[in-house]
């Protein structure tokens, strides 16, 4: 994939969809990390899986912590959640690539980053 | 050139016409790709590569700490036993409804030697991981792929490679590593101890065992310049050669039905450091798909559109550590086909790529991507005695990739190419017996290593068996 600044930055089409951090989202992004899971075990499978995207804005991907971004999809239900996150949805690869996580430890995930706690 | 009020004119124009019906038709294109259900009848849960096309419910997922553990695995585990690293391969080298392996659990750096510039990782080490770890002893690997996410025995086992004519991919700069193996054996290998094992394991496709750490020769760690610049296809084959020789890496994108391409260089430099801004790779690639979405069936508003979006714009340049600017980010998913080919072919395949995509495709609007590699001597490796360009064509995850199978695969054939082994191929036993001289005693050695073939599923039953 190409490095395209130069259409990217002239495209109109484009434009809309570029993000403008405000305040309150930069504090969000500064949080976001920092967060690990308390659960040692846990704490590793967010470091080898979760924390490239989710701990990063650039990634697109809902943030750690970020309780408003987490709430539409929270209110899916969790079988749709469990089943998007599983099996993958839009930039989100399928069960985060976390190959030795299991049911349980992707809905103590999705817990911990749509919480930060 | 069309100034740019006159080309985004004619872009409305163009969406005025298509209408409706297009908006819809571009609505159903959009749509996101059904998923396999998370849990199978059994209560397995699903597992999908990262661009999704392949996927399995394992009856076992293993984690081991230590090659101990690892080893009692490859010899009780409920078979085919397959090792996965990031799961970025697009091929069917990890499915199973066995015992799926990660060794995320074993990475880290071991050890190195400051006087040899060598340093020992553990296989489970994430690429994206082992750029700051080397640095913090004053190394680096030279080259570095597109993409960081992979474990190195991914890597490795897939013959994941970066670009740079005199620059080897990962495994050719690996001197030694150590083997468990399905028959409880852990085996130590370089060049001098079991040799065999050595040359014909280095690119393995995880099908030998599985590598649990990797002695890798690197170099010390250097500042780089990175330039990035728009310029016509035309002009970049026609330097292509010489580009090579005076560049440390050099690849480039050629974006169909536009005429343009972006050359990335990268060269050791003093300059102080400027680091690289914000990833303009996703809006770059959605504003390339805004494009044909828009403008698929005007080629030459397509066409247009781009080349005055690209009039103005300044090269881009960042410095600094070569690990951090070497991979990128690759949020959007893609599905792709790579093959390496005798370097002199390279260009030729390249033209008839492009011109098939453009007569025939006009849904496609991923860059393809070329590159160079230096010759290596590993037995399965793609570039075995042989200094290779590369083809890469990507498909954005939503699309239909199929086209690389029936338009692309043939013209890279035809040139001698031999297939990336995490790409997608359509090849069997007999097509890589013709390709890879070494190819009987790689799988001689294989099925010594793992005799009642605990390793194989069905996408290896047929690379290696052909059935």
């Amino acid at each position: 994939m190409a490095r395209f600044a130069m259409i990217a930055g002239l495209l109109f089409l484009a434009a809309c969809s570029a993000p403008t951090p405000a305040p309150t989202a930069q504090e969000i992004i500064a949080r976001a990390a920092t967060l690990a899971p308390s659960d040692a075990r846990l704490a590793d499978l967010y470091a080898q899986s979760c924390q490239a995207c989710h701990a990063h804005a650039e990634s697109g991907a809902p943030l750690t912590g970020d309780v408003a971004a987490w709430k539409p999809r929270l209110a899916k239900g969790k079988p749709t959640l469990l089943q998007n996150v599983v099996g993958g949805i839009g930039g989100m690869p399928a069960g985060g690539q976390c190959f030795a996580c299991s049911a349980a430890d992707h809905e103590a995930l999705i817990l911990f980053m749509s919480t930060g706690t | 050139m069309p100034s740019r009020r006159t080309v985004l004119a004619a872009t409305a124009g163009a969406v005025i016409a298509t209408g409706a019906g297009a908006v819809g038709y571009r609505a159903w294109r959009d749509r996101e790709p059904a998923s396999p259900a998370a849990m199978d009848t059994d209560g397995r849960l699903l597992w999908r590569n990262w661009s999704g096309i392949q996927h399995a419910y394992p009856a076992a997922r293993a984690a081991p700490e230590s090659e101990d553990q690892l080893v009692d695995i490859l010899k009780t585990g409920v078979t085919p036993i397959r090792p996965v690293g990031a799961g970025h391969s697009f091929t069917a080298l990890a499915p199973t409804s066995g015992t799926l392996l990660t060794l995320d659990r074993m990475s880290g750096v071991v050890s190195h030697d400051a006087a040899k510039m060598q340093a020992t990782v553990r296989a489970g080490t994430r690429l994206g991981d082992l750029g700051p770890a080397l640095a913090a002893i004053g190394q680096e690997m030279a080259n570095l792929p597109d993409i960081n996410k992979q474990s190195l025995g991914g890597a490795l086992g897939t013959g994941t490679h970066g670009t740079g004519r005199t620059l080897k991919a990962i495994h050719g700069d690996v001197v030694a590593f150590r083997l468990a193996t399905p028959r409880g054996d852990i085996l130590d290998c370089d060049r001098t101890k079991n040799a065999d094992i050595f040359h014909a394991a280095r690119v393995n496709l995880g099908a030998f065992g599985a590598v649990t750490q990797v002695t890798l020769q690197n170099s010390a760690l250097k500042r780089v310049l990175k330039r990035t610049e728009a310029r016509t296809i035309d002009d970049v084959m026609e330097e292509w050669p010489a580009l090579q020789a005076a560049h440390r890496n050099v690849e480039f994108y050629a974006i169909p039905f536009t005429g343009l391409a972006s050359l990335i260089t990268v060269d050791e430099t003093d300059r102080p450091v400027l680091p690289r801004g914000a990833d303009a790779d996703v809006d770059a690639v959605m504003a390339l798909k805004k494009l044909r979405d828009v403008a698929g069936f005007l080629p030459s508003v397509r066409r247009d559109l781009a080349q005055a979006a690209f009039k103005d714009f300044p090269p881009e340049e960042a410095v600094d550590e070569g690990w951090k600017l070497l991979s990128n980010e690759r949020p959007v998913r893609f599905n792709e086909m790579e093959y390496h080919l005798p370097l002199d072919a390279q260009m030729p395949a390249l033209r008839e790529v492009i011109a098939a995509i453009e007569k025939h495709r006009p849904d496609v609007f991923f860059p393809i991507e070329a590159r160079v590699i230096d010759a290596d001597d590993a037995w399965l490796s793609p570039f075995y005695e042989r200094v290779s360009g590369s083809i890469a064509v990507h498909a954005y995850y939503k699309d239909d990739y199929q086209f690389l199978f029936e338009l692309v695969e043939p013209i890279l054939r035809h040139h001698g190419g031999r297939p990336h082994w995490g790409k997608l191929h359509s090849l069997g036993a007999a097509d890589f017996a013709a390709l890879y001289p070494r190819w009987a005693d790689a799988n001689e050695v294989r099925a010594t290593l793992d005799p009642e073939g605990r390793m194989l599923n069905d996408h290896l039953r047929k690379v290696f068996a052909g059935g």
